[in-house]
């Protein structure tokens, strides 16, 4: 057993080491393999005996997927034999012998393709019209394990992982040269990993007790979660040798303090990252709330412009994007509409993958214009009347729920997420989504720029000179006006940030944002109104706290309940937040 | 807005004289489960056209037309009473549809009951309730929950994570899908997500739950990986409505694939998964008595006059474009067919006569789904289908049972059949 501390040493280490180079994802390969596999198929079906079952071994060594499809249908007497015009059999499949039309297209095993008529017709069966290929218990036997080692020889790394898996977990004995054979030719190293588990899961079912202690030291090894149960179950047998007893005790042990580990790190990653979004989403109210006081109710709806506005980006890469509305008013008799319509680029493959790459600034540039219209519009005429500025933006946030009802629909929207945020990887077990490893870098890239706009930007002064006294900064020749115009449209286009991300681990709807204006508000004051940092470390606390409670709750509500009680008890002995700013701008 | 959807003429006796029955509709057609409900709404107004196209329903050697009074219950449950009432004591219709949650339901059970009126409730449900006023033509827990159990489990899965929105349908299907799975010889060890007991020791709930709009799923995901890592574990998702993004999306970030851990989800349809991201969820399963891909020639025919209709009808507020048709959906359809052969049976519209027609077991409908038929117990007899999502957001159908019976009182009778086993 390796000590904590060392293990995670290695830990950061592989973590660093990993960081930079993600796996890549597995493309859809074609089959090479596919010909070659049908082939035997076709001779398989139509031999018997002694040939039937080489020509079987051989199918199992394509590794091909379509093969392990066929393989199944036989078995389910789903493969029936055409009487072609020459006096051939030919194998075919029906394409579909769920409906109840009673006739279905045949396709041939041998290429896939449909039977057809003399005249190029292509022909229509009933399942009793055609004979099956028959299958008897000992072919069956011999098919199903063939099902069963053809995914460990499929070029796909994630199909061999399941194989191999499925193998280990099958108690049966008769596996284990065949996962060794593997072993050798095995080039990817999680499935190695997987193949050694899985020889070592099946030899505990071993008679000998040497090969059983072996094999448990091999899992205390490897570090087995999934073989925890199986220990388990081995040490509760009532004729357990003893040694073998003590073996299983010390890696059950070993194991469970590794499980320990995992969910320790899990929990801090999954904090962190909880507490990215926290702080993205909050930033923008840092500023328009924070900075410039307006109680901004309408910050969700900004999100919410952002996480449409990769939607629409997303259909401009794919098939367009075009929306009509027709006002239930109008002049003379005639109702209002008006409708827009954008052809789409049809991209595919990689470019379309990129299309957040643009949905990101685009984001930003629409959010901080919307913001830009609402701060000329309606918040320029509040500054000195806070609660009237919440009302006023209470109701633009109505009216905008009410414009995204109109322009997509009542329903959510689909938008999907590019294959390089969806893959995650794996170090030491514990595993990190790239989404959010994403957001995380993510968040600290806005705090970082948002630090250098206010700290080392002569835009950045402007703005500190009229946030802290807009008299005196206007009494020194500062446009204030500009100033705040600009500071909202700056705070409104972080908030369309947070809302491009969030369109990539949840709901984009008409009311996304009020699921969010809560949080958002309860950050920002905890870590003190008026202080970018407090948010900063607010945003971060809550969202380890709320992973850290709810790991120890085992139930996400309960999680939930605690963190807003220490909130409420906080805010008592601290009623200024993390970082209260005292001045006489906020008195 | 009630005003603007009564179709009617003004409510008076003399309608129902001139060969017009009155038909209610109660759904909500605005707040919260407007998206759901207002496409039950579109479909009983097809089949009411349907069927006034078709010569209406002969009773007494006279024909009559479907003359519906739709009422909108505006996600409001105490306002779906009021409005049940007025259905029946105002415009004394003969049968209504309605209702999509429980608690809308069980808010006007009471009513009905008390003014002996017909009810028609179409959407899957957790049982343990039967009223003799209501008619349920929606999936009882035995016609979706436990035969995608015995799917899973004849696909050699052996270990069950259950999950759902803490409300009553998921905790009722959870506490039912634990005794079954126990009855069914799967080890408690094996099904996860936890238990909660009372003081006796006794379980009171299965499996785990989060709040609806629930958006992080984080340690949940990480607990199911946990779990699954020893192979053949599957996923029960109860989970409701918006939750369902954020979850599959997390599942996905995960890398848990539908070969290892595949997740069958009941509150999934067709229309939900419109606005799921369906290109990350191939290979998932969903299990219903109805999906819009049933290649048979009773659903292709549904299918294209539904089409048809959407193109010509010209009732306020129905949305046209890119409709999906789903399970609610049809068993909605089903029911009005299903009481309109009972009442050309009784040859009345009396609630009394057309109950014991229903309640014959003789009334039967070739649907969409397949052949329904109406069970004494007031549930149907279907077929069951379980389905594979694809990328276009529709199922592949992967098995059928057929002509499942409805039981409403599962959870009685599995706690009976525990017992006997100990």
């Amino acid at each position: 057993m390796k000590p904590f501390w060392l293990k995670t040493i290695f830990f950061s280490a592989l973590l660093l080491l990993r960081l930079p180079a993600p796996a890549a994802v597995a493309p859809d390969a074609p089959a090479p393999d596919e010909v070659a596999a049908r082939k035997l198929l076709v001779q398989a079906i139509l031999s018997s005996g002694a040939d039937q079952q080489k020509q079987l071994t051989e199918v199992g060594d394509t590794g091909s997927k379509i093969a392990g499809d066929i393989l199944k249908a036989w078995v389910r007497d789903e493969v029936f034999l055409y009487p072609a015009s020459d006096g051939s059999k030919v194998p075919v499949m029906l394409e579909d012998l769920h409906g109840a039309s009673g006739k279905a297209r045949a396709i041939r095993i041998s290429n896939g393709l449909y039977v057809k008529d003399a005249s190029g017709a292509e022909l229509r069966f009933g399942e009793s019209e055609l004979d099956t290929a028959d299958t008897d218990m000992r072919l069956r036997t011999v098919i199903s394990q063939t099902v069963d080692t053809l995914g460990l020889a499929s070029p796909d790394v994630q199909s061999r992982w399941s194989a191999v898996s499925k193998l280990g977990n099958s108690q049966k004995i008769s596996y284990i040269p065949i996962l060794q054979a593997r072993l050798l030719k095995e080039p990817d190293a999680t499935v190695k990993r997987a193949i050694m588990e899985g020889v070592a899961t099946l030899q505990l079912h071993d008679k000998d007790p040497a090969v059983q202690i072996a094999a448990i030291e091999q899992l205390q090894k490897l570090d087995s979660i999934g073989d925890v149960e199986t220990l388990q179950r081995l040490a509760d047998e009532k004729d357990i040798d003893p040694k073998v007893l003590q073996a299983a005790k010390r890696a059950i042990a070993s194991i469970q303090s590794h499980i320990w580990f995992v969910n320790f790190y899990g929990t801090i990653f999954r904090g962190l990252s909880l507490g990215s979004i926290l702080l993205v989403v909050a930033l923008g109210l840092a500023i328009t709330f924070g900075l410039m006081g307006v109680i901004n109710m309408a910050h969700g709806e900004m999100i919410a412009v952002g996480a449409y506005t990769s939607y629409v980006v997303q259909n401009l890469f794919g098939t367009g994007f075009s929306f009509a509305i027709t006002l239930p008013f109008g002049f003379g008799g005639k109702a209002f509409s008006f409708g827009l319509s954008l052809p789409g680029l049809h991209a595919t493959g990689w470019f379309y993958e990129s299309y957040f790459l643009f949905a990101i600034p685009l984001s930003f540039l629409t959010a901080a214009l919307a913001g830009l219209v609402l701060e000329r519009s309606v918040i320029q005429f509040l500054y000195r009347r806070p609660l009237e500025s919440l009302l006023a933006t209470w109701g633009v946030s109505l009216v905008m729920q009410q414009m995204f009802r109109m322009v997509f629909g009542a329903n959510n929207v689909q938008v999907n997420s590019p294959a390089w945020l969806l893959g995650h990887f794996t170090v030491f077990d514990v595993s990190f989504g790239y989404n959010r490893v994403f957001v995380i870098v993510f968040a600290f890239l806005i705090v970082l720029c948002t630090w250098l706009l206010l700290t080392k930007t002569p835009l950045g002064l402007l703005i500190r000179a009229v946030m802290q006294n807009r008299l005196m900064a206007s009494c020194m020749g500062v446009r204030t006006s500009r100033v705040n115009m600009l500071t909202f449209a700056f705070g409104s286009g972080l908030a369309g940030l947070a809302g491009a991300f969030l369109s990539q681990i949840g709901n984009v709807g008409p009311s996304l944002g009020q699921s969010y204006i809560v949080d958002s508000f309860m950050t920002v004051v905890v870590g003190g109104v008026g202080s970018i940092i407090g948010t900063v470390y607010a945003a971060l606390g809550i969202g380890t706290a709320d992973q850290v409670l709810q790991q120890l709750f085992g139930s996400p509500v309960m999680g939930k309940i605690i963190v807003l009680a220490c909130i409420i008890l906080f805010l008592q002995w601290k009623p200024g937040g993390l970082f209260s700013i005292r001045g006489r701008s906020l008195d | 807005m009630v005003a603007a959807l009564n179709l009617t003429a003004p409510a008076s006796a003399a309608a129902a004289e001139d060969n017009t029955v009155k038909v209610g509709v109660l759904h909500s057609l605005s707040g919260t489960m407007a998206i759901s409900e207002t496409s039950l709404r579109d479909v009983l107004l097809f089949a009411f056209d349907q069927i006034n196209a078709a010569g209406g329903i002969k009773v007494g050697g006279k024909a009559y037309k479907i003359s519906p009074v739709i009422v909108d219950g505006a996600s409001n449950w105490p306002l779906f009473a009021e409005k049940a009432k007025q259905l029946l004591e105002e415009d004394k219709v003969a049968v209504t549809f309605g209702c999509w949650t429980s608690v809308s339901r069980k808010s006007v059970l009471p009513v009905f009951e008390k003014d002996n009126g017909l009810l028609f409730y179409p959407v899957q449900y957790e049982g343990e309730e039967l009223s003799k006023n209501i008619f349920y033509t929606a999936e009882a827990v035995g016609q979706q929950a436990t035969p995608a159990v015995d799917y899973l489990l004849a696909q050699g899965k052996k270990k069950f994570y259950l999950i759902g929105t803490d409300y009553v349908y998921p905790q009722t299907t959870n506490l039912i899908l634990y005794k079954y799975l126990l009855l069914k010889g799967v080890p408690v060890a094996n099904i996860g997500g936890g238990l909660r007991k009372d003081a006796d020791g006794k379980v009171i709930s299965a499996g785990q739950y989060v709040p609806f709009g629930h958006t992080d799923f984080q340690q949940i995901v990480a607990d199911i990986k946990q779990f699954a890592a020893s192979g053949d574990a599957c996923v029960i998702n109860t989970i409701n409505g918006d939750s369902n993004v954020p979850f599959f999306k997390e599942i996905v970030a995960a890398g848990l694939t539908p070969s290892d851990c595949p997740v069958v989800s009941f509150s999934l349809a067709e229309d939900e998964l419109r606005s799921m991201p369906t290109k990350d969820m191939v290979g998932e399963l969903g299990c219903w008595t109805y999906f819009m891909s049933l290649n048979t020639p009773e659903n292709k025919s549904f299918l294209a006059a539904w089409d048809a209709w959407l193109k010509t009808e010209s009732y306020p507020g129905v949305i046209k474009e890119k409709r999906a048709v789903d399970s609610p959906m049809v068993l909605s359809y089903d029911g009005v067919y299903l009481w309109k052969q009972a009442v050309e049976k009784a040859d009345s519209f009396d609630v009394d006569k057309v109950r014991a027609a229903l309640e014959s077991g003789t009334i039967s409908f070739m649907g969409p789904g397949g052949k329904i038929t109406m069970q004494a117990n007031h549930h149907a007899t279907k077929n069951v289908y379980i389905g594979e999502t694809k990328a276009d957001g529709q199922f592949k159908i992967l098995k059928t049972f057929d002509q499942v019976p409805g039981e409403p009182f599962l959870l009685k009778d599995l706690d009976a059949k525990l017992s006997a086993g100990k």
